[in-house]
Parts: structure tokens; sequence; C-alpha cells
């Protein structure tokens, strides 16, 4: 005869599930709505995304509130656990995707956003990042990665048109292989340690002086590729430029950011422990990919004849640059991880957006694919706001000071420096170096060439709404104060970062 | 001779060694599918044997949620490859090569 078996309310502590809860609900809200009365209009579902963000965002406050009071909140059986790295990722997701879910209300219809699922399935993907990052259980994070990038998927295949398709498949391949790696890594931590809990896992390990160190490592390596994936790590990024290319502007943009997030703060749980134990050759191998990933795609992003390629190996490198934090591990690396993120998501959030707005139904013969350099030759002749507003972007990926990514970068060195790693940090200020090339290449463009002959002058202002005008006015005002943002942001942060002890 | 639990941890290892060539080699999409399968599936033998081998469940619980996000999966690429077959009339993954440089 079974013991009946009794859970008390409280000790599910449900709270830590709320922030997750509320986007979900969301979604199942867009779908009853859509079933009840179909062809409103997708403003009415773009408000409803933005309104649950918000209650996301407003749930996540009053939490971190609750942790920054009495630490660590754990709930649901152990499996949630709610501490600062987990609030910050959180925050900038929701962040992020109130900023780029308006960017569906363009003045030209797109096929996907006339379905009411893209909204749904957009919710859905906020609520497995958040999983991902909320939990120190692999089991957890597998789920919500594999919920965020099906659901990721079918949101890039939603743009019809071919080589969005092309582009989902890839990425689907990839993600298929990389989910086998995921499970294989966490295979092999279980059978070395009997636990799938990342605290477990840690304490487990060390208590026996990491004496399996050979199956240890092939462990990790499996981990490293699975991660090495989703954050586009040299050599697993090929699928990243295509993916880039094949997507819409605000799905690629937002793939830039986001779901790099949550990987990275996975990715800073499981390594971190494992750098500070003290065996070289793993520092060894995070070393090589880190500098590898850097250099490499600083280099491809020279030879790119389409901007939004070059964009998607600009942000491969700005991956490459932000995992040396993981391998310096201190709390300032870290608190500069964030820092860096929350900047380098207003910076790219607007160079994507001023592509979405420059997006053509059709492609115009001296264009050899959707955002080619000709498109902006002279810009500054034609649509001289455009082009302002363009080059501050690209000068902030350039990392020019005074404007977003300076500070990133900056900090980012310095952590570095601290660190002890002072190769490491010579290695990233010239790879900054190589990056201002490219990026000033584009600006060459707008500024010194003549406008194509024939050039569709209105490009900038046909697909450009209000709110489209709006999100890149943010990111702007973004990207030129952050200046006055950076000092409270980091104070805030490393609160956070140290409270959860990393 | 008594299977214990390196039989299946080898077993498990070699699987996932054929499931990794097949997504490397293989042209169609279809089988590539396939190979993910036998990819995961690889994994789930062996969570089976070390749950079994230490006595504990949370092994055999994760091999579970291995099947059920293989099986969303499956229909996700499914999906996707019923419209790439609806347009272009092949499964080829080398005819997907629009996009270069």
């Amino acid at each position: 005869m079974l013991e009946p078996v009794n859970v008390t309310l409280e000790s599910l502590n449900l709270m830590t599930l709320t922030p997750m809860l509320i986007p979900i609900i969301g979604a199942l809200l867009i779908l009853v709505i859509d079933l009840f009365k179909s062809d409103l209009h997708k403003s009415l579902y773009v408000m409803l995304s933005i309104l649950f963000l918000f209650m996301d965002f407003a749930v996540l406050a009053n939490t971190s509130g609750v942790v920054a009071q009495n630490g660590t909140l754990m709930g649901v059986f152990n499996v949630m656990h709610i501490d600062g790295l987990a609030l910050l990722s959180q925050f900038i997701i929701v962040i992020a995707s109130m900023l780029f879910i308006p960017l569906a209300l363009t003045s030209n219809s797109f096929h996907e956003f006339s379905y009411p699922e893209f909204f749904a399935l957009f919710l859905f993907m906020i609520s497995g990042f958040q999983f991902m990052v909320a939990t120190d259980n692999l089991i957890l994070v597998f789920v919500g990665l594999e919920t965020s990038s099906l659901a990721l998927y079918t949101l890039i295949a939603m743009h019809n048109r071919d080589k969005s398709f092309e582009a989902a498949v890839k990425y689907f391949t990839m993600g298929a292989l990389a989910a086998g790696f995921y499970s294989f890594g966490a295979m092999i931590f279980y059978a070395l340690t009997g636990s799938v809990e990342i605290n477990q896992i840690a304490a487990v390990l060390s208590a026996n002086g990491y004496a399996d160190i050979a199956y240890l490592l092939v462990g990790v390596v499996f981990m490293l590729a699975a991660f090495g994936f989703k954050l586009s790590l040299v050599p697993f990024h090929t699928w990243a430029p295509d993916v880039y290319e094949g997507a819409s502007a605000p799905m690629a943009g937002f793939m830039s950011i986001v779901p790099k997030i949550a990987a990275f703060v996975v990715a800073m749980r499981i390594f971190e422990f494992l750098v500070h134990s003290g065996i070289v050759w793993l520092e060894v191998i995070l070393y090589i990919f880190v500098v590898v990933t850097m250099t490499a795609a600083n280099i491809w992003a020279l030879v790119q004849n389409d901007v939004k390629r070059m964009l998607a190996y600009s942000s491969i490198s700005h991956a490459g640059f932000v995992m040396a934090a993981i391998l310096i591990g201190t709390t300032q690396a870290n608190s500069a991880l964030f820092l860096y993120w929350v900047l380098f998501t207003f910076t790219n959030l607007g160079s994507f957006s001023m592509l979405w707005i420059s997006r053509q139904k059709h492609i115009p013969i001296y264009q050899a694919s959707d955002h080619s350099y000709n498109k902006f030759a002279g810009l500054i002749k034609t649509a001289p706001v455009a082009a302002t507003i363009m080059a501050l972007f690209m000068l902030s990926l350039a990392g020019i000071p005074p404007f977003a990514l300076f500070w990133g970068k900056f900090y980012m060195i310095a952590s570095a420096v601290t660190g002890g790693y002072t190769i490491l940090a010579l290695i990233m200020a010239l790879n900054s170096a190589i990056a201002g090339y490219y990026y000033l290449k584009l600006i060459v463009y707008m500024f010194m060439k003549e406008p194509v002959q024939g050039a569709d002058l209105y490009v900038f202002t046909n697909n450009a709404s209000l709110s489209l005008r709006t999100i890149v006015g943010v990111a702007v005002m973004g990207t030129i104060f952050a200046f006055v943002a950076v000092n409270p942001l980091l104070e805030f942060i490393t609160a956070f970062v140290y409270n959860s002890g990393y | 001779m008594e299977i214990g639990l390196n039989h299946y941890l080898v077993l498990s290892t070699i699987l996932f060694a054929i499931g990794l060539v097949g997504v490397m080699r293989r042209k169609n999409l279809l089988m590539l599918f396939f190979a993910t399968e036998i990819l995961l599936n690889a994994v789930n033998i062996a969570f089976a044997a070390i749950s079994h081998y230490y006595g504990d469940l949370t092994g055999q619980m994760f091999a579970f949620f291995v099947i059920a996000i293989a099986a969303s999966e499956v229909a996700v690429g499914l999906g996707l490859l019923i419209v790439w077959h609806k347009r272009h009339n092949n499964i080829d993954l080398d005819q997907m090569s629009t996009m270069r440089g």
C-alpha cells in the first residue's frame, strides 16, 4: 500500500513560477481570442503581448525585491532556482522582447503578423527562455531550451520566403544536433555524480577531487558544443549568417540578443565552478574558443557584401568577446557580461530596426541581396536622418566613446586585466580595432559614395510606421545617453551577481 | 557473461556515434531527422541504465523528457519539411544553398 503523498502549497512556493506563467497565460488568451473572433488587426495582439510582458516585468521587479532581502528563492521541489543571475537575465529577456514585438506594426503588411499564432508562439518562447535561466536543474534547462528553440524555428519559417524556410531548416538541423550534444553531456555529468542539479554536481565533483578527469572533460566538451551552437561560437557558428539573412530583420535582431543571454547564464552556471576548480585543460579549451570566435568572426565579417550578414558575423564576434567573462570568472567579469549585454541590446535593436525599416518587397537590380552595401550608398544625400542614425549604431558597435558599447568593452577589458588575463585583454582590444574597419566600411558607403543611379529614394520611409520610428528613437536614446546610466546600472548588476555568488 | 552498466554505456556511445555520422553525412532531410532521433534515443538508453545503477529515478525522468522533446522536435521538423517539399518538390539538403558568402 502506497503512502499518500502530501505536498503543501507553501512548500511549492508558486511565486517562483509566476513570471513564466504570465506569458503562457497571455499566449493561451491570444489563441482563445482568435478562436472566437478571427481577422482582428495585428495591433491588438501586439498590445496584448506588450501588456503581458509588462505584467511579467512587474512580477519580476517584485520578486527581485524579495530576492534582495532573503537571498535565493527555491520552489517546486527545489527545481526552480531564482537568484540574482536568473532575475537579471529575465529582466533583459523581457525588456528586449517588449522592444522587439512592436516591430510587427509595419506600414507594409507581412504574412507572418496576420496570424495570431505568431504572437502566441512569441510568448511561449519567452517563457521557455525564462524557465531556462531560472533553474539549476539540467532537465528543466533542456525543456526550456527546446521550448524556446522550437518556437523560434517556427517564427523564422513564418516569414514565408524561400530563404526563411531554408534558414529555419538549417537552424533546426543544427538545433537538433545541439540538443543531442546537450543531452549526452548531461548524461555524462549524471553518470559521474548521480545528480542533474548543477549545485549537486559541483559539490560531488569537488568532494571526490575531480577524480575522473577524462570523462569530465568529455562531458565538458559536449556541453560546450551544445552551448557553442546556441551562442554561435566558432566552429559551431556555421548556421548563424544564413539564418540571420533568411530570417526577418526583427527576428534576426532578437536572435542575436535574447537566446544568447539565456545560453550565457546557463553556461555561466555550468562552467564557472569548473573554471574555478583549477583544472588547466578546461581553461585552455575555453581560452581557445574565446580567442578563435572573436578573431575568426571578425575576419569573415570583413569580406561580407551584405550588411545583415556582416551584422551576423559581428554578433558572433561580440558573443566571443562576452564569453571571455565566463573564462575570467570573477564577479567583476560576470557583471561586465550583463552590462555589455544590456548596452548591446539597445545598439543591435537599433541597427536591425533600421534594416527592417528599409525592407523592400522586391529587390532592385543593382542590389545583390536584401541589404547589400549598394543600397546604403550615398544615403546621406537621399535620407540624411536615416544615414546619421545608422552611423550612430555602427560607431556604437565599433566601440567608439561615448556611445553605448564603448562602456561595455571598457569594463570587459578592465575585468580581464584585473583578473590577470593581460594577453586576453590585449587580444580583445586588437579585435575591437579590427572590427572598427567593417563598421566604418558601411559609414564610408553611406557618407562618401554617390547614390546608385535610379535608386529607390523612398526606401527608408515606406515601411516606417510610428511604432518603428519610436523603437528606433528608444534605441538612439539608449545608445547616446548610455554614459549617464552606466554607473548606476553597473552597481545594480554587481549587487545581484554578488548576491548569487558568481 | 553478466551484462553490466558499461555494456549499456558502450552501446549508447556507439548509437550516438552512428547518429552523429548520420547527421553529418546524410543529404536527405528525412534521413537526417532519423539520425537526430537515433542521437537522442542513444542517450535515453544510457540514462535508463545509469538510473538503474544508482537506484535513482532522476535519470528515467530525464529519459522521459528527452522522448517528449524528440517527439515535438519531429513535429516541427516534419512541418518544415512538408512546406519545403511543397515549394521545391525535393527534400535534398544540397539544394538548400541560395545563401552564400
